[in-house]
């Protein structure tokens, strides 16, 4: 209670603090427009009023050789369930459960069907060229899944020429990792342009600790191989835009490889390509995803093996409209998409199960005004056996100062969310239940940002954010009913996200400090049987109710220097507070060094990670390994741009 | 304000010291020397069961008293407790193979003295003290691949040097142990195939006999009148412990669909408590029955719901269910007169399977 007094005393201050701010500034409004200019993917243009973070270019430079739990870790308030390094990491986005955030490549979710899930172990960030992670339901947009909010994972066209990258990173423990990656650009004819990348990467985790007991409590020794090839292929002219989009990964997990009869693999194999032709208005996009879950325990000549496929299509054209002379636009996405599943798991009812899944939408962003931007968006979902709810969502911002060295934007947005059952959940051989509801969800939020250019040199950028998730018919796999999945739980998901950020550039100096700040509450409020009293109202496990991170950076020439903290507070690892984890401080310290040459580039970082030695404790309770070095060398060339 | 504080203190230091001087009665030396400990296994992969303990005029109990004493947490899920003179046995399942052991504890105060572990502990269950610093544990061992069980062992445990001095080899999934005379029975897990009831010598330490079964034996207790009771399926079999001759056999239901586990022996050596239940969880009720009926009666259960642990205290007599909520919550103990009346209850720790009384 006294946190959620605190909160909202905090909102209610900076909402007086703005108001003020916007009668002493006079209005003014001739602002410049920029073009509109409809990129394929990007469903964010449509996200008005919710909260979208782009990850710059710099920081996925930096994080080239991990993966994307540490990325988001360290620069998002986005919390990750992890058993240990190189093994399963399911999120906790805005206080939901890891089928709660919708994983989209290119736009299309690849949340692995059986269970609703990413396992974001398996993606590394050499996988992709862009990241921007969206805080909050969205399912309107983006459709299953995105209640708590949607990582979105995107390609890049490559600019002209050619470029070839090889890099390695050797770490502690025996750990490595090998990445290549070739783009090329170039034109056809005097229409057409071609380009592509052709990325490879190879990832070893032998995790070989030398000790394998920190305070008391055991490390799960465990091995991991990752592999991927990506492969992007845009043939472009002024009109039409043909690409083909494929992500290859293969991810082999042992723990306790040391005891032959105890071993455990766990191999999952993702085959993901994509087809789109845009033309004009006209966007068509083909897909075909298919999913391999390897298990096995001791023996591995005998598989449990699961294979998933999906083969989608979806369509859609845009719209654009010129309301008045006052510059207002209407733009409207409208298309549908329909996806086949076929899925074959030895645990399901029968052994080879189909199901089909369509979606209609009508996303609209309109810009009422230079300072209003509002849209509007409608899906309605169709699966075999029955129907998800219709889900719209409204949404605005409004810029309440512009034209000042400082920015104030104010948005705030309304919208149901959904999410379709997993595989699991309705064909479960005697647990699951085929007549499962759909999730749903209402999300409310709102929020304001804030750009403050000091002068040529310091600027300072924050974002707050207040939300308000309610999430019905939480399916729960209830063991007061022998573990048959229900639609028993609601859970209330509430919280306030603060970023900010400072930048300091001087001549050869550069000087900068991101902060990153999470309240949540989240708690199941509904009473379902008599020991549910236990459990009603209380955080939900391994969810901690304060996180954050703190980044500081200095860059000197050709050195940068940047340290990274994460700060994760006390954590419950059972519903009803029994038992906890207690809350840890990490600390990374990062140097990197560049040397360029007039066609080449070499790129050096050394990284010191949890240099304290914190003992902290993976999900289930065992122990993370303490300090660990790694060390990485980049080599680049490219033909000199024409 | 300085003075009223110095005699503030003082006060209190005497009346401290008087009250320490008071409590130094030396008889019972430990918090543990009487009382009821529950045995919880957790939630499986999270490695967090405990054993909880109170006393039996309470109804509040500590939830986790090996990490309340020692630096340590048990990190498994707590198989079973019994003790063997002034030393403890705490039986624990780890979620990763190689990492089972049973941890040596003071018996009064369950400070650790030591542990063992693999390879010469594997999936332990049960533990039966055997005599003067011995004790019997069944084993498991690592089950094969397709989760079938392998021929299991009997460990000999020597608490002084805090070894295992011996493996006898048994049937299939070893499980609860029942000691009479100089000879344990020793009955498998009712998912294990394993059909024969394996008798142990305590003297020799070695299998002296097996009695086979047309479903899995499991040995229950030795009754008033010296004599063994076994469950194997829906059936209730008595036995001559010495000539090893099937004496009676009882029909617990023909309905195939039903299982009956959780046997406890009653104080009175003449009751057997049992329950019986279509999915091993939340349906099912506690039936009871005494050793002269002709026929197990299912008509009136002695309180109507399953438990996921049942045993009987010797000393008070008092019925004692265990109650899982959840993996992810505590459980509870819930304590019966034997007419079935509610006692009370007591919440305990995560998953709670077993009881034992000292």
């Amino acid at each position: 209670m006294r946190n959620r007094q605190l909160y909202f005393c905090l909102i209610a201050g900076l909402f007086v603090l703005l108001s003020t701010a916007q009668r002493a500034v006079a209005q003014k409004d001739s602002v410049h427009l920029t073009p509109v200019t409809v990129y394929g993917f990007a469903p964010e243009r449509f996200m008005s009023g919710l909260k979208v973070q782009k990850i710059d270019s710099v920081t996925m430079e930096q994080f080239r050789f991990r993966n994307i739990t540490d990325l988001l870790s360290l620069n998002t308030p986005i919390l990750f369930k992890n058993y240990g390094p190189g093994q399963l990491a399911t999120v906790a986005f805005r206080g939901t459960s890891p089928n709660h955030t919708a994983v989209l490549w290119n736009g299309l979710n690849i949340n692995l069907p059986t269970l609703g899930q990413t396992d974001f172990s398996a993606i590394p960030v050499a996988g992709f060229d862009q990241l921007s992670v969206q805080y909050g339901s969205s399912a309107s947009v983006v459709g299953t899944d995105a209640v708590g909010g949607s990582i979105l994972l995107g390609s890049a066209k490559p600019q002209a020429g050619l470029q070839v990258m090889i890099g390695r990173q050797q770490d502690s423990f025996r750990n490595s990792q090998t990445q290549a990656t070739l783009k090329y650009s170039t034109s056809l004819n005097k229409q057409w342009n071609f380009s592509g990348k052709t990325a490879l990467y190879d990832g070893s985790m032998k995790n070989q600790y030398r000790e394998t007991i920190r305070n008391g409590v055991d490390m799960i020794r465990s091995k991991t191989f990752q592999k991927g090839l990506v492969q992007d292929l845009f043939f472009t002219n002024k009109k039409h835009e043909l690409s083909a989009h494929v992500w290859l990964t293969d991810n082999a997990l042992t723990t306790n490889p040391q005891n032959l009869a105890g071993r455990e693999l766990t191999r999952i194999k993702s085959y993901r390509t994509m087809l789109r032709y845009q033309f004009e208005d006209w966007t068509l996009r083909t897909s075909w995803v298919r999913d391999v879950i390897d298990y096995a325990v001791g023996d591995y000549s005998k598989l449990d093996h699961a294979v998933t496929d999906r083969l989608g299509i979806r369509g859609e054209r845009t719209f654009t409209w010129k309301i008045g002379s006052s510059g207002s636009t209407m733009q409207v996405q409208t298309g549908g998409e329909f996806t086949h599943y076929k899925t074959q798991v030895e645990n399901y009812e029968r052994p080879v199960i189909t199901e089909d899944r369509g979606d209609l939408f009508v996303l609209t962003r309109f810009q009422v005004s230079p300072r209003l931007l509002a849209s509007l968006n409608l899906r309605q979902a169709f699966v075999t056996g029955y129907n998800p709810p219709f889900t719209p969502s409204v949404g605005a911002e409004y810029r309440l100062v512009q034209d000042k060295p400082y920015t104030i934007k104010l948005r705030g947005s309304i919208g149901r969310s959904y999410r379709v059952p997993t595989l699991n959940e309705r064909y479960w051989k005697n647990l699951g239940n085929p007549g499962i509801k759909p999730e749903s969800g209402f999300n409310k939020e709102i929020g304001a940002e804030a750009v403050y250019v000091l002068n040529k040199i310091h600027s300072f950028t924050s974002n707050l954010s207040v939300y308000h998730n309610k999430i019905d018919n939480w399916t729960y796999w209830n063991p007061a009913n022998n573990f048959h999945v229900e639609n028993l739980q609601l859970v209330i998901a509430r919280g306030v996200e603060l970023q900010m950020g400072w930048k300091g550039n001087w001549e050869y100096l550069k000087l900068g400090s991101s902060i990153n700040y999470a309240l949540t509450r989240t708690s199941q409020e509904k009473v379902y049987d008599a020991y549910a009293v236990d459990v009603v109202g209380k955080q939900l496990p391994h969810i901690p109710v304060q996180a954050g991170n703190v980044n500081m950076f200095a860059a000197y020439k050709w050195f940068h220097l940047t340290n990274q903290f994460q700060v994760v507070s006390k954590r419950f690892t059972t519903a009803d507070h029994s038992q906890s984890a207690v809350g840890y401080v990490l600390d990374n310290l990062i140097l990197e060094s560049n040397f360029s040459w007039s066609f080449a580039n070499a790129s050096l970082q050394g990284r010191i990670n949890n240099i304290y030695n914190t003992f902290y404790l993976t999900i289930n309770g065992n122990s993370m390994p303490g300090r660990s070095f790694a060390i990485s060398l980049v080599l680049s060339a490219k033909t000199s741009e024409k | 304000m300085r003075k009223p504080l110095t005699r503030i203190l003082t006060v209190t230091l005497i009346s401290a010291i008087a009250w320490s001087c008071n409590q130094s009665d030396p008889t019972p030396k430990g918090t543990y020397v009487q009382g009821v400990f529950v045995m919880n296994i957790g939630n499986f992969s999270q490695n967090n069961g405990s054993i909880s303990f109170f006393s039996r005029e309470k109804n509040v109990a500590d939830a986790d008293i090996f990490s309340l004493v020692n630096t340590s947490k048990i990190s498994g899920g707590v198989q079973d407790y019994k003790t063997v003179g002034d030393q403890g046995l705490i039986l624990i399942d780890n979620s990763s193979p190689g990492a089972d052991k049973i941890e040596i504890v003071s018996a009064n105060t369950l400070k650790t003295e030591g542990s063992i572990g693999a390879p010469d502990i594997e999936n332990p269950r049960k533990a039966l003290a055997v005599g003067n610093g011995k004790a019997y544990v069944t084993n498991w061992n690592t089950l094969n691949s397709d989760y079938s069980f392998p021929t299991g062992y009997v460990a000999v445990v020597d608490l002084a040097t805090k070894k295992v001095t011996k493996k006898i080899s048994t049937d299939r999934g070893p499980e609860n142990l029942v000691l009479y005379k100089d000879k344990v029975f020793v009955g498998n897990y009712s998912e294990s195939n394993g059909k024969n009831l394996t008798v142990i010598s305590t003297a020799s330490d070695a299998v002296t006999k097996t009695i086979s079964f047309k479903a899995v034996p499991n040995p229950i207790g030795i009754d008033v009148n010296n004599k063994l009771w076994v469950q194997a399926g829906l059936e209730l079999i008595r036995i001559n412990p010495e000539s090893y001759d099937i004496e009676s056999t009882l029909k617990i239901t023909s309905d195939a669909s039903q299982s009956a586990y959780n046997f406890a022996m009653g104080s009175d050596m003449k009751t057997i408590y049992f329950v019986l239940s279509p999915d091993y969880g939340s349906h099912g009720n506690t039936y009871k029955f005494t050793i002269t009926d002709t026929q197990v009666s299912l008509t009136n259960p002695f309180v109507k719901r399953p438990f996921t642990g049942l045993a009987v205290d010797p000393l008070q007599g008092l019925v004692y269910g265990a109650v899982t909520p959840s993996p992810l919550q505590s459980g509870y103990a819930i304590r019966y007169r034997t007419d079935g009346t509610l006692v009370d209850s007591v919440k305990v720790g995560i998953s709670p399977i077993g009881f034992f009384f000292r």
